[in-house]
């Protein structure tokens, strides 16, 4: 498990030029951010490349990194943004070859991608558990079609035109299913914490 | 028109962690979690309360040349190098007169904080609780002095940053300090500002100081100047 305050910590001290932090902070988080870009580009390649291109901006925007944020969080999304990019550019006749292999569980999906288990780290860890305990109950709450568009754009970063092709929905049925989807999470998680207080 | 102030913020966060928001809207919304405090910390926030943890379980090995090629590309060997190899013969001479001109800056100055004399203006205490910091100032307003009751130091991750406010002004920020206890230099602009009636107020702030110029973190200690 990737222990948030020493990538917290490797990614501070890179922010500083310290190579080896760098170098200790690529070994830790590659293969998970590996294997993060190839649920989106499905192509081991195109992973590699994003996975170079990643590390790339996180050596050179490091120092941009929030030190309050989540470190984690922060590489995860520009890994996931830099797959979807490449995938737009590389790609664009994927969505048929491609829809055929996604996987339509979303409830699976969810629970073999995430680790949901509540082990506690150091720090606010209890809070963090719990927080995650609560958006594992929400989303299985959620409308069947809403938490399947959610998943799916996560898992695999597909955007609201591939979601409708996929789904075989209007586009504007398939952004207020995200929408929707969103808000719904959003009243759920302020209910479970509203409670929990 | 600012981002903060779209009505729909909240949505556009969601779309943004969720990674379908492309394109151009992408950029100016990363642009705005760059610029505007507010949407940073929405950002901040819902990311805290909506990122699932990725299993380990879709971890896949990395190819053994990955890090070589970023060593390579990035040219990060020169980051590894010492730092006095870096430097040829002839800056060797330049740093070599600059540290001595700075020691003697650095003599000078101490010489000139020993022959002044420091009134104390402020009593720094949590609330409700008994003062921990002991303010000083000198006589030309110039040299401010905190001592602690005990060492009171920062984390790796914050800093402190400390603060007068001006009797209904905003605060300005006097110094970014990794511990309270030292002398420091009051910014010539804020001199005129320590006087009967602001207060002085300590922050924690990220490593560094605050990123927007006022306080953004808790405030941990306040004092009244008399």
């Amino acid at each position: 498990m990737l222990d948030e305050q020493e990538i917290r910590r490797l990614l501070l001290a890179t922010a500083a030029r310290d190579v080896d932090a760098f170098e200790r902070l690529y070994r830790r988080c590659a293969p998970l951010l590996l294997g993060v870009a190839q649920r989106i580009t499905r192509r081991r390649e195109l992973a590699e490349e994003v996975l170079h291109d990643s590390f790339t901006r996180i050596w050179r925007a490091a120092e941009t990194f929030d030190p309050f944020g989540a470190p984690v969080g922060w590489m995860t999304t520009i890994v996931r943004n830099r797959a979807i990019d490449v995938m737009e550019t590389h790609d664009v006749a994927r969505v048929d070859s491609y829809h055929a292999a996604l996987d339509d569980k979303p409830e699976a999906s969810l629970d073999q991608m995430f680790d949901w288990s509540s082990a506690t780290e150091a720090g606010d860890a209890l809070d963090q558990s719990r927080l995650r305990d609560f958006l594992r109950r929400c989303l299985g709450e959620l409308p069947a079609n809403e938490r399947q568009s959610l998943v799916l754009a996560y898992e695999h970063g597909l955007s609201h035109g591939d979601l409708a092709t996929h789904l075989a929905k209007p586009l504007g049925t398939v952004k207020t299913w995200i929408r929707r989807g969103m808000v719904n999470l959003r009243s759920c998680i302020d209910q479970c914490t509203g409670a929990a207080s | 028109m600012k981002l903060a102030q779209h009505q729909h913020l909240d949505v556009l966060v969601g779309e943004y962690m969720l990674g379908v928001l492309r394109g151009a809207a992408r950029r100016r919304f990363e642009r705005a979690a760059r610029e505007e405090p507010a949407v940073a910390m929405r950002l901040r926030n819902l990311q805290r309360e909506f990122t699932p943890r990725y299993s380990e379980r879709i971890a896949v090995e990395v190819p053994a040349a990955g890090w070589k090629r970023l060593e390579r590309e990035l040219n990060l060997a020169r980051h590894r190098a010492p730092w006095h190899s870096r430097l040829s013969f002839l800056r060797y001479w330049a740093v070599g007169t600059t540290a001595a001109l700075l020691l003697g800056i650095a003599l000078l100055a101490l010489r000139g904080t020993t022959e002044t004399t420091l009134t104390p203006i402020a009593q720094l205490a949590m609330k409700g609780a008994p003062p921990s910091v002991a303010a000083a100032l000198s006589s030309d307003r110039r040299t401010l002095q905190l001592r602690a009751a005990r060492p009171i130091v920062a984390g790796p991750l914050q800093s402190y940053e400390l603060w007068v406010i001006p009797e209904g002004g905003a605060p300005l920020s006097l110094a970014v300090l990794g511990q309270l206890d030292g002398t420091l230099e009051v910014p010539e602009g804020h001199r005129r500002q320590l006087r009967k009636g602001a207060v002085l107020a300590i922050s924690v702030e990220p490593a560094g100081g605050s990123p927007t110029g006022g306080p953004t973190g808790p405030v941990i200690l306040t004092g009244a100047i008399s």
